[in-house]
């Protein structure tokens, strides 16, 4: 082979630890480091920062020299519609109560697969809001509103 | 005046100061915000409570935890529901001290909040190792001061009650101590007892059938009166430290705004609760009572906040302690 | 003997036709509401302990027990089945268990954890019921010093917890570490990490990240290629180990229940460590180390043992000092103050019936559990047959509800999402996340337990060698380094052989 083997994903890798070392660590400024009797509250993120970095340096050195395996496909619509789902249900269970927050929040997670049609989507997100609110709400008494205030006329 | 005519006129106050809104109070369940997570001694009080006042109430009163940041969490989200009495708060002390703890709170204090009364009052005392050396109270003090430096002093973290008793101590006796913050009341009482630290203050809720086993030992009671629970144990004052006094005191909060007959009406049904025997006796249990039917009242709470707010203004600013 | 009397005591509270109805009740909600995802022990343990106010001291936590166990178990289905753990403790049962899943050995799975839990739970029991107060006596040894001799060793350990590469895993133990200081730190009062935002002020939730890297990210994975790849496979095997698998759990049952018993008295945390410590001493002890992590029996059955015994004798500090070892006890106080006791050195004495009852129960609780649960497998397993896009959304809506129940913090949602991003990129890039969440837990441990043994030494940090237990658990750490390195290096120089030879 012409090029150098490389393995593309740990390189990746190491270039993502290094990064995330430098956001801890640049957030880790602003606190007093102490001394070993009194350590302050960043003596140890400051040491497991620069720690993170230097595996993030080995990751990255270690990728050169060898093959990497590929990655495969990523799941572009799981987590346009699976990540959203739980921050949706965040937003609007005080607003619009557990009820509808919930039926909600199963219809877009529902969206995340191409298998599911419109209408058994519609079905499970009715069957899951029926029987959590009578399992949580009714069953257990747990302090949920069952409609919020914002569906209050 | 006949009984009837009274009813009547206390119906017609009710009806002139609130038309038709306050009447059917409540028409459905009360949530009880806690601002800690479920288990505490807190939590443990609010539930002992609730159960009463829905008795009372006829409706369901129900607790929910919102824990975090001291107990801020809880008290903003509170300060920010819809003043009508279905939201109410059981904080304690901390509410009055972390208005100086937490330099940018999301909320005012002393203006965001309407009261309903104080619910019960936890004595705190001080407490060392079994094996820690001197006799009494007045063998305490004269030993802390001249050991200062060899002696550890725990505490449950910062703004905790037994950090503030600490602090107290600290300026009366007017000696530095080592201090050991943990993370709440449990494992400062686990190294306490295993001997890895001196002494702490504590709330009789965790001391009282530590001491009665004899894990642990008893100098000083932080309030004015002996408890009940330990008639031999004398207090700080009798001592001559009469300004470490603290204990922890309880108060329901509704949102500012809220109808005065609301924050009556919670604020009787809450004399009730506090009037029951299983509530007496859980109390007790705890070494602690509920406050009188006067102390159960929004005037009460509210110069209880308000002078509270001023003593722990000054301790907490000398000791340059701040929470966030 | 008083011992036999006093457990004859016991079993007489324990086994009134009353109490055995409570504790069934108690184990039967603890395992359907903790099987439901995003769901565990501490968050099903709050949610029913409502229940169990009106009812006689001694019943009510009778019941909570057995809501305890249930939750647990329940908790571990949910790890195995989906790869969803609600506590730290299934975190390690999802790593091979789900692998059995997917393999079609999820009844198998199942089963080795109920049988590994009753096994360890009994023997635990009597451990609980023999040795109390010896026991206490040693926990209360364990200062700050001996905590963080304990939790490097634990660090040390959670190396060889990854199947990937070393310099990977070890990143991902320092990230952990990094993501479990989020929050105040309780020296200071001052916030760490935490962006300026309040919620994150207590730290970040665990349940939110377990639920975030594993199963989310896992959801995402499935995902992927939803037309060519099958999540389960569809013949699933018998449902019961056969005798030959059985052979192969004894050993790893009997090391998982005396390491669990030994860490879960310690009330600082160490009932953490105790599934983690299991599972690698099975992994160094297997003559097949590379089977764990694609669904390695012992993976299965040494965890789940440790973490039930562990759960068993975290009541020993509990019941003799009155101290929460994690907050799965500090709910269980809550529960016994409002009954009227007050937990504390004095329950023994003064209450005897209550002491050896909740004893008793202990076991039966055990008992039930195991009864109940083989036959429900069989319902378990047949989960699995449900499509995986009916399944996802329904596991997407419990875990929202169950996150946020615990503290009703809509920060946590947000942290479920962020995590599962974070998992879902993690594993693209073939980190593994079990060391994560090691490092997540062991974390904030870590620190607080280094920072106040320098206190108590004054700055001197000869503590950890001076003191006899500390100095021990670090050789032990020690030990534990070489075992992991030295592989590792001669495997590297058979590589660079063979390399050079081609």
């Amino acid at each position: 082979m012409a090029t150098k083997p490389r393995d593309d994903t740990d390189m990746i890798a190491g270039l993502l630890l290094m990064a995330a070392a430098a956001f801890f660590g640049w957030q880790t400024t602003g606190l007093e480091v102490g001394t070993s009797l009194r350590m302050g509250p960043g003596y140890f993120p400051m040491l497991l920062s620069g720690l993170l970095f230097l595996l993030g340096v080995w990751v990255f050195l270690k990728s050169f020299g060898r093959e990497g395996e590929p990655t495969g496909p990523i799941a572009w619509r799981g987590i346009l519609f699976i990540l959203p789902a739980p921050v949706f249900f965040g937003l609007t269970v005080r607003g619009l109560g557990f009820v509808p927050a919930l039926f909600l929040t199963s219809l877009i997670a529902s969206q995340a697969s191409v298998k599911m049609r419109p209408l058994p989507a519609l079905v499970l997100a009715v069957l899951v809001t029926i029987i959590s609110t009578l399992i949580f709400s009714y069953g257990l008494g747990l302090p949920f509103r069952r409609f919020g205030p914002w569906l209050d006329f | 005046m006949s009984v009837s005519k009274l009813l009547g006129a206390a119906c017609a106050v009710t009806l002139v100061a609130a038309p038709a809104f306050a009447q059917g109070y409540p028409e459905r369940q009360v949530t009880m915000v806690v601002p800690f997570t479920a288990g505490g001694p807190t939590d443990t009080v609010a539930r002992l409570v609730a159960e009463r006042m829905s008795a009372d109430l006829g409706k369901q009163v129900i607790v929910e935890n919102v824990g975090g940041a001291g107990g801020t969490l809880g008290a903003g989200q509170v300060a920010k529901a819809d003043p009508d009495g279905y939201t109410v708060l059981l904080h304690h002390i901390g509410m009055a001290t972390s208005d100086t703890l937490y330099r940018n709170l999301a909320y005012d204090t002393e203006n965001a909040f309407d009261y309903v009364g104080l619910v019960t009052d936890v004595p705190m005392v001080i407490v060392a190792r079994k094996d820690f050396e001197p006799a009494d109270f007045p063998a305490f003090v004269d030993y802390v001061k001249g050991h200062a430096e060899d002696l550890t002093l725990a505490n449950a973290g910062i703004g905790a009650a037994s950090h503030l008793c600490g602090m107290l101590l600290m300026q009366a006796l007017d000696v530095p101590l080592v201090t050991v913050p943990y993370k709440g009341t449990g494992p400062a009482m686990t190294d306490l007892l295993g001997g890895q630290v001196d002494f702490m203050c504590d709330q009789t809720t965790n001391t009282t059938q530590q001491i009665k086993g004899g894990t642990i030992k008893a100098y000083a009671a932080t309030t004015p009166e002996r408890l009940a629970v330990f008639p031999d144990l004398p207090t700080t004052a009798e001592g001559g430290l009469p300004e470490v006094q603290v204990s922890i005191w309880h108060g329901i909060y509704t949102p500012k705004g809220t109808p005065a007959e609301v924050n009556q009406r919670l604020s009787a049904s809450l004399q009730k609760a506090l009037a029951d025997e299983g509530v007496i006796k859980a109390m007790a249990d705890l070494g602690t009572a509920p406050v009188s039917a006067e102390e159960a009242t929004p005037e009460a709470l509210k110069a209880k906040l308000e002078s509270e707010i001023a003593r722990w203004k000054p301790v907490i600013e000398a000791a340059g302690v701040y929470a966030d | 003997m008083d011992l036999l009397s006093n457990l004859g005591m016991g079993f007489s509270v324990a086994s009134s036709f009353a109490n055995l109805g409570f504790c069934l009740i108690g184990v039967l909600l603890g395992t359907l509401i903790g099987v439901l995802p995003g769901i565990g022990a501490t968050a099903t343990i709050a949610m029913l302990l409502p229940i169990t106010f009106q009812l006689e001291p001694v019943s009510s936590l009778i019941m909570l027990a057995g809501i305890y166990y249930g939750a647990q178990y329940g908790g571990s289905t949910t790890a195995i089945l989906i790869n969803m753990p609600g506590e730290s403790s299934s975190a390690v049962t999802a790593i091979d268990g789900y692998q059995m899943a997917r393999k079609g050995r999820a009844g198998t799975a199942l089963a080795t954890a109920a049988l590994g839990s009753f096994f360890a739970g009994s023997v635990a029991t009597f451990l609980v019921a023999i040795f109390a107060p010896p026991l206490t006596a040693i926990a209360l040894e364990f200062g700050a010093a001996e905590y963080f001799s304990l939790m490097v060793l634990g660090l040390v350990m959670s190396v060889a917890l990854a199947h990937g590469t070393v310099p990977k895993a070890l990143a991902m133990v320092v990230l952990g570490l990094l993501l479990g200081i989020v929050g105040t730190d309780v020296y200071t009062g001052t916030p760490r990490f935490t962006l300026g935002i309040t919620q994150f002020s207590d730290g970040l939730n665990f349940v939110a990240l377990a639920v975030g890297v594993f199963g989310i990210a896992e959801i995402l994975r499935n995902l992927e290629d939803e037309h060519e790849r099958q999540v389960m496979t569809r013949n699933i095997n018998s449902l019961f180990p056969n005798r030959d698998e059985l052979r192969q759990i004894i050993g790893p049952v009997l090391r998982g229940t005396g390491v669990g018993s030994i860490l879960g008295i310690l009330p600082g945390g160490g009932a953490i460590l105790a599934s983690f410590a299991s599972y690698t001493i099975e992994k160094k002890l297997s003559k097949h180390p590379e089977e764990f992590g694609h669904g390695a029996i012992a993976g299965v059955a040494g965890p789940e043992s440790a973490n039930n015994a562990g759960a068993q004798t975290s009541f020993i500090p509990l019941l003799t000092l009155g101290i929460p070892a994690n907050p799965v006890m500090a709910l269980m106080i809550g529960a016994m103050i409002i009954q009227g006791i007050v937990p504390g050195p004095s329950v023994v004495t003064d209450q005897p019936e209550l002491f050896w009852g909740i004893i008793a129960s202990m076991w039966i609780g055990n008992l039930m559990l195991v009864v109940l649960n083989l036959p429900l497998i069989g319902l378990w397993v047949k989960l699995l047959t449900v499509p995986y896009f009916v399944l996802f959304p329904i596991i997407m809506a419990m875990c929202s509800i169950g996150v946020y129940s615990v503290n009703s913090n809509v920060y946590d949602l947000f942290a479920v999402a962020f995590f599962g991003l974070l998992g879902y990129v993690l594993s693209k890039l073939r980190f593994e996340p079990a060391p994560l969440l090691l490092g997540f837990v062991l974390g904030p441990l870590l620190e607080e337990n280094l920072r106040r043994a320098m206190i108590l030494s004054r700055g001197d940090p000869t503590t950890f060698v001076t003191r006899p237990i500390s100095a021990g658990l670090l050789v032990l750490a020690l030990a534990v380094l070489v075992l992991v390195f030295l592989p590792q290096i001669r495997r590297r120089r058979e590589e660079v052989f063979t390399e050079s030879e081609g």
